[in-house]
């Protein structure tokens, strides 16, 4: 057998038309090169566990990527494959040739958005959820309407009817997967150490985390102060980028990356803590958004270096904070964009592991994703309730008392697919666990009253 | 390598004109399945010009994604009808290239044939669609306490219908046996569109043992679109030991010394210092530093034998010169150990631009003498060899390793690799114990066996599919003209031409 | 004479080892005419193209301990020998591999092979048989449940074709995927196919201690559930036997350990722990272990070859307790529950209905396997089909007419007519 760019690159022969990729970032032909089209991706692959074709795996995908890179024009084909990607990263887990997908799909990503034509009404579909999610003041203006549709009752009559369901699948996801509005308090910006300070660091407090999840927020600086950390919350910070950016709306996320670097630079932090991983993953990865900006992209990279997840700071700095008994059956589920894109599995673990009386249990076929993957699940809401129905069916199989996660997206999901199968199962962040267990609330105050 | 051993199925054999069949072909599947599972976009088709062995590439004419048994049925039949070639593919890891496309047939892929029917450990049984992954079905056993035994390296994608096709063996074949051992029975779609069952529930079905040839035929005898295959009580007792020796000689000398002593290890895997390298750099699986060789063994069965065993094994070890052994202790550490060694071939691609996983096979003790051989190709021909290996049942995978970048390099790295391939049938072994021969190694069957031999087994094919539309152009490098019959007589029967049939 | 001019044809090809048949050459009654014996697959090759030049039939024989078994041949002209193809060609211990003559009696094999402390795993039931026999035939014995059948030893073989084409398939290693498995096709063909001339097998090494448990159940169903826990238990048995003698209420279960002494020792505990419920429970001679899996057939009984799926054991035992107090035919049941194959022994030669109908019960209860009649009295077989239901018998007919295009060897003894 032979692999690489060897004798089986030839057979690309480029077909007329006009080639799918420009000369600006297009994916790097040495990084297609290492895939030795093994398929140890296949199983852990979202899309090819619903679909089971070629096309809808990694391996596919980068096939489709390379035909591009040989001169193939921008096919439907490609567009089609390339959107349907949850961008989850388990196939970088996965693959034993140490193929960088994620170096991949991005660039193709921005590829697709500047050079091919969509059609108006998913456009249309795309330019509204971004004109929303990534900005935490219209996030906020859609609460109230939100939280009086939730109060009146309507939320519950619509559910039941399935009307939404047929009228608009986007939609209907949207709403599903909506979590109960609480009402926010605004974030204070310093959180003082408690006992001697082991720490500087800055918080990011998100955009759907900071609107839905302000509590998962408050819990993280108690957690990081308890452990001697003194909590900077820039308050100029805006949204990360990441979900402009695993969309391949690149001009987008350097915007907003830009803005962040700004806003965290000169506060003297020494990590830049975040709680959520699909923000976490993004802002890992400034360095190479924000290569081409001169004025930006050392500042960029040293601004990423310290980017870490607050399970990462919290296992490096070590537990001083007594930890009290929290007697609760934990289901851990691995966020995609911490797990596969940043590679962080032991930290959370490990904290969750020192709570006393506290059981982790594995959820089954945990390396594939729960369909939520940033925007994906309202982009392509079908498959995205499929993926969403056996994620939580696995969670069920598990029989824990607490779903615990460092996703936002994930609990959202899991939570509806939950709620579409008549089962409840209580779901917490890794910090609102420690916080409990530090703070020594006891398990009651993890699930519902 | 722009060229390929299977090209377009000669008209003389086919006795048919395919190209312009496919078209129909392509009408009548969406007819039957609608246009989703029927692929005919050439973007997507590209997708599937291969399998796990990319050095070649045919694009197939048409694709289609069969959902189940009735569909492949039907969709053989109208290929029988049509004289168009079929192709089967599971997951696609073959690496033999037995799934390649035929240019101008349909590639029928099972991978969403993938449904466990039945599991039921009291029968040790489970039925299995051929999609089925090959863990999943240890997976949906291991509750009751069972497993299904075949472990090919690639057991987290590969299928069970591909296992079928390749006679898929694994690490732990030394003591349990390959594919064709633990299939009791299959449904299958045989060449002219008959659903056939083979075999039965129980063992010794009477008949000829047509699974027994089905099984490693490699998709040239039909498509199996459902097995029964027998599930293995869970030992036990489990031990992996990983052993760190200075060269692969004081390893080999281990194994001897564990196989003449009549211990029957689960496995006995080899890997020398630069696989261990490349497995290292992949996926950080901790083996002694600076070992010349690992052997990593395992140890199954009673608790109170693999006591024992492992007593004798790490004395053996210690014996054979190793400076290290490690014994993991739970679930996690066997898992590492194994990592290392199931990842090796995919990981080479971090030490090396370009390789060839060969596969071949020795009597056992030959070992040190071909590995000796093999450097010295390597040496002499400048390129790199990396080594894995089933040191217990003498099957070596020796991984090329070269820059296809540099002039003459890729010719050099074939060259050695099937000078590998002519020093085990040197030593009386096999051009393939577990990749098959599919499209890669049909060359190097005459090397193997006689004309006669290949003959003979192409009467089998003759009987199957004598209209050479199964996966054509794999395994054998000459298709047999069937329907002649030498000494095939008819008329008076020549005992009475003799006058013999007078006499009495 | 003509007739002296065959047999002078034939025996030119076998170096003047070609004789006419005697009385005592017959094929399950069926006469032969002349009896050769090949002392090479390429004696085999010219005598077989010889012999195909004449046209005639050729049934190949071993040591005859079951040329009775199958249905009878439509015609056997020439009995082929393999009493002199009975060498071990290659026996490299290192390699756990060996290289025999089809001839060759597994006795002597074994004989040989344990001065290494090795040892080809076939039980045989029938004993004196050669390999070549034993694979055509496909027989096994308790051992099968760790080791398998014939089919699981055979690596490699060279037959040669009915039309004298000398032909090998697999190799001399453990293994090789290259090629069809012809090995598989031929063995259990009942020699329909060609001649077995030389046979790679795949050895194991002796057990360094051994013990046979013995534990009687005073009903057959409490026996046939202790069996299966003991083929599904952690013990990993070398054997695990039942036998129902004619009459019994009751049943023995038999289990073979085999490994080191010490954990023997630990096992033999446990074993005893899983065959609860027996009345009495003693180890056994390992002599006498072994002679369990010899067949109990006269030659006047009809045996009959059961497979079934594990759970279906209890059932067969019932069958035959329901046909002996039916019918009134004396039956003797014995084999491997841990694999789920048993052989019947019905005696009753006077009772051919009886017998016939017992066979039919036994098929009835086979779900998911098969009830073959090895071996019977001619009443007997002019009222039952031998071999049953076969699944993938046009298939088989196809690789019959490929091979033997004209029908010659062993016509008739095989599933279907074959």
């Amino acid at each position: 057998m032979t692999a690489g760019n060897g004798p089986g690159a030839d057979v690309f022969a480029p077909p007329p038309g006009e080639r799918a990729f420009d000369d600006q970032h297009p994916p790097r032909q040495d990084l297609l090169d290492d895939c030795v089209h093994c398929g140890f991706c296949l199983t852990t692959c979202p899309t090819y566990v619903l679909w089971g074709e070629e096309m809808d795996s990694p391996r596919g995908r980068i096939h489709l990527v390379e035909q591009g890179a040989h001169g193939a024009p921008m096919s439907d084909s490609l567009v089609t494959h390339i959107d349907r990607c949850l961008g989850c990263m388990a196939c970088v887990t996965s693959c034993p040739s140490g193929v960088q997908y994620d170096h991949i799909l991005e660039p193709t990503r921005a590829q697709i958005e500047r050079r091919y034509e969509r059609d108006p009404g998913d456009r249309l579909l795309r330019e509204a959820i971004f004109a929303m999610f990534p900005y935490p003041r219209r996030l906020r203006a859609l609460r109230l309407p939100l939280l009086a549709y939730q109060r009146s009752g309507l939320q519950r009559l619509l559910r039941r009817s399935g009307v939404l369901q047929r009228l608009s699948p986007t939609l209907a996801t949207m709403e599903a997967v909506a979590p109960p509005v609480q009402h926010a308090r605004p974030a204070p910006s310093f959180v003082p150490a408690q006992g001697a300070r082991r720490a500087v660091v800055g918080m990011l407090t998100g955009c759907v985390q900071r609107e839905f999840f302000p509590h998962v927020n408050a819990a993280t600086s108690r957690v990081l102060a308890a452990e001697g950390c003194d909590v900077v919350i820039p308050p100029t910070q805006q949204c990360c980028g990441a979900l402009s950016m695993h969309t391949g709306r690149r001009a987008e996320a350097q915007r907003f990356a830009r803005a962040l670097v700004d806003a965290f630079e000169g506060s003297g932090v020494e990590y830049a803590v975040v709680n959520s991983a699909g923000c976490g993953s993004s802002m890992k990865e400034y360095a190479e958004l924000l290569q081409d900006d001169p004025a930006y992209a050392d500042r960029a990279a040293a601004f990423a270096d310290r980017v870490r997840d607050v399970t990462e700071v919290l296992v490096e700095l070590g537990p001083v904070a007594p930890r009290h008994p929290v007697p609760l059956a934990v289901a851990y589920h691995d966020a995609c964009h911490l797990a596969h894109a940043q590679g962080v599995r032991t930290p959370p673990r490990e904290l969750l592991d020192q709570i006393p009386g506290l059981e982790l249990r594995e959820i089954n076929e945990a390396a594939v994703c729960c369909g939520s993957a940033g925007v994906w699940n309202l982009l392509n809401p079908e498959p995205a309730n499929e993926l969403g129905d056996r994620k939580a069916g696995n969670v069920l199989r598990t029989g824990a008392d607490l779903l615990v996660t460092a996703n936002p997206g994930c609990l959202l999901q899991i939570s509806s697919a939950l709620r579409r199968a008549d089962k409840q199962v209580p779901t917490a962040h890794t910090v609102q666990v420690l916080d409990a267990s530090i703070a020594g609330r006891g398990p009651e105050s993890l699930l519902p009253a | 390598m722009t060229t390929h051993p299977t090209g377009p199925v000669p008209a003389e054999v086919t006795g048919h004109d395919t190209a312009g069949s496919v078209q129909e072909l392509a009408r009548r599947c969406r007819a039957l399945l609608g246009d989703e599972a029927v692929i005919t976009d050439e973007a997507r088709r590209r997708t599937y010009e291969c399998d796990g062995l990319a050095a070649y590439t045919v694009v197939p004419a048409l694709v289609v994604l069969a959902a189940d048994t009735n569909i492949v049925r039907e969709v053989v039949a109208h290929c029988h009808e049509l004289g168009v070639p079929f192709v089967a593919r599971g997951s696609g890891t073959g690496l033999s290239g037995g799934a390649l496309p035929h240019a101008e047939g349909v590639l029928i892929v099972t991978s969403r044939m993938r449904e466990i029917l039945d599991v039921d450990p009291r029968a040790q049984r489970a039925v299995v669609q051929p999609g089925v992954i090959n863990l999943d079905v240890t997976a949906a056993a291991a509750p009751h306490g069972y497993y299904y035994a075949p472990d090919p390296s690639s057991q987290q994608i590969c299928s069970i219908g591909g296992n079928v096709a390749e006679n898929s063996g694994g690490a732990h074949c030394l003591k349990y046996g390959f594919t064709t051992n633990h299939v009791l029975s299959v449904q299958m779609v045989a060449p002219d569109g008959a659903l056939t069952r083979l075999g039965t529930t129980a063992p010794d079905a009477p008949g000829y043992d047509l699974l027994g040839a089905v099984v490693g035929s490699e998709g040239t005898l039909g498509i199996v679109t459902e097995a029964t295959v027998r599930l293995t009580r869970a030992p036990e007792a489990v031990v992996t030991l990983l052993a760190g020796f200075r060269s692969t000689d004081d390893a080999g000398t281990a194994v001897s010394a564990i196989i003449g002593a009549g211990v029957v290890p689960a496995a006995i895997e080899m890997m020398d210092r630069l696989s261990i390298e490349a497995a290292e750099k992949a996926v950080a699986c901790g083996y002694p530093a600076g070992a010349g060789a690992v052997l990593v063994v395992e140890l199954d069965g009673p608790a109170a034998e693999v006591e024992t065993q492992v007593g004798e094994v790490r004395e053996h070890c210690d014996a054979a010169g190793a400076f290290e052994i490690r014994q993991a202790v739970d679930d996690a550490q066997r898992a590492l150990i194994w990592k290392g060694r199931k990842s090796a071939f995919a990981a080479v691609g971090r030490i090396s631009p370009d390789y060839i996983v060969q596969d071949g096979v020795i009597p056992r003790t030959a070992l040190p003498e071909v590995l000796r051989r093999i450097d010295a190709l390597a040496r002499d021909n400048g390129v790199r060899v990396a080594n894995v290996f089933h040191a217990g049942d003498g099957n070596l995978h020796p991984l090329v390793l070269f820059d296809g970048s540099e002039e003459g390099a890729t010719e050099r790295a074939e060259d050695v690799s099937g000078q590998i391939l002519r020093l085990c049938l040197e030593h009386g072994g096999s051009i393939t114990g577990e990749h098959g021969v599919g499209a890669d190694k049909a060359a190097y069957m005459p090397q193997m066996f006689s004309d006669d031999d290949l003959d003979t087994m192409q009467l089998v094919r003759c009987a199957f599919d004598p209209r050479y539309l199964s996966n054509p152009g794999k395994v054998f490098p000459t298709p047999r003209l069937c329907g002649e019959r030498p000494g095939r007589r008819s008329g008076t029967h020549p005992l009475q031409d003799a006058g013999v049939a007078e006499i009495f | 004479m003509i007739a002296t001019g065959v047999l002078d044809d034939l025996a030119a090809t076998v170096g003047g080892h070609a004789q006419e048949a005697g009385s005592q050459d017959g094929v399950a009654g069926v006469p032969a005419r002349w009896v050769a014996a090949p002392g090479s697959a390429e004696e085999a090759s010219a005598l077989l193209h010889t012999a195909a030049g004449l046209g005639l039939t050729v049934v190949p024989r071993g040591r005859g301990t079951a040329l009775g078994w199958g249905s009878p041949p439509r015609s056997a002209d020439l009995l082929v020998s393999t009493e002199r193809m009975d060498r071990m060609v290659e026996h490299n211990p290192g390699d756990l591999v060996c290289v025999v003559e089809a001839g060759a009696t597994i006795d002597a094999m074994n004989e040989q092979l344990a001065q290494h402390r090795q040892q080809l795993a076939l039980d045989q039931p029938l004993p004196g048989a050669t390999i070549g026999g034993t694979v055509s035939t496909t027989r096994s014995g308790p051992r099968r449940l760790l080791y398998g059948t014939p089919r699981d030893q055979v690596l490699g073989v060279t037959m040669v074709r009915p039309d004298g084409t000398v032909a090998t398939a697999g190799s001399k290693v453990v293994k090789n995927v290259a090629g069809y498995d012809l090995a598989k096709l031929l063995g259990g063909a009942y020699g329909t196919l060609g001649l077995i001339c030389r046979l790679v097998v795949r050895l194991h090494p002796l057990p360094r201690a051994r013990m046979w448990l013995r534990a009687w159940y005073t009903d057959a169903e409490t026996a046939a559930a202790a069996a299966l826990r003991a083929a599904g238990s952690q013990l990993a048995p070398s054997a695990v036997e039942i036998r129902r003698t004619v009459s019994a209420a009751g049943a023995d279960v038999f289990v073979l350990l085999e490994g080191t002494r010490t954990g023997i020792d630990g096992r033999s505990r446990q074993a005893l722990e899983l065959l609860a419920g027996a009345t009495e429970t003693t180890d056994i001679d390992p002599e006498d272990g072994d002679r369990l899996g010899v067949l109990q057939a006269g030659p006047e009984d009809t045996l009959v070859k059961v497979a079934v799926p594990l759970p279906g054991v209890a059932a067969v035992l019932h069958t035959v307790q329901a046909a002996e107090s039916r019918y009134g035919v004396p039956c003797h049941l014995q084999g491997s529950a841990g694999a789920g194959v048993l052989h019947v022994v019905v005696q009753a030669r006077e009772r051919p209905d009886a017998v016939a109908r017992t066979v039919t019960d036994l098929r009835r209860a086979a779900v998911g396997g098969s009830a073959v009649v090895l071996q019977a009295p001619a009443p007997v077989r002019t009222l039952v089909d031998a071999w049953g239901p076969v699944n993938g018998l046009a298939l088989m007919r196809r690789v019959k007419d490929e091979f033997d295009p004209d029908h010659r060897f062993a016509p008739g003894r095989f599933v279907g007519g074959i």
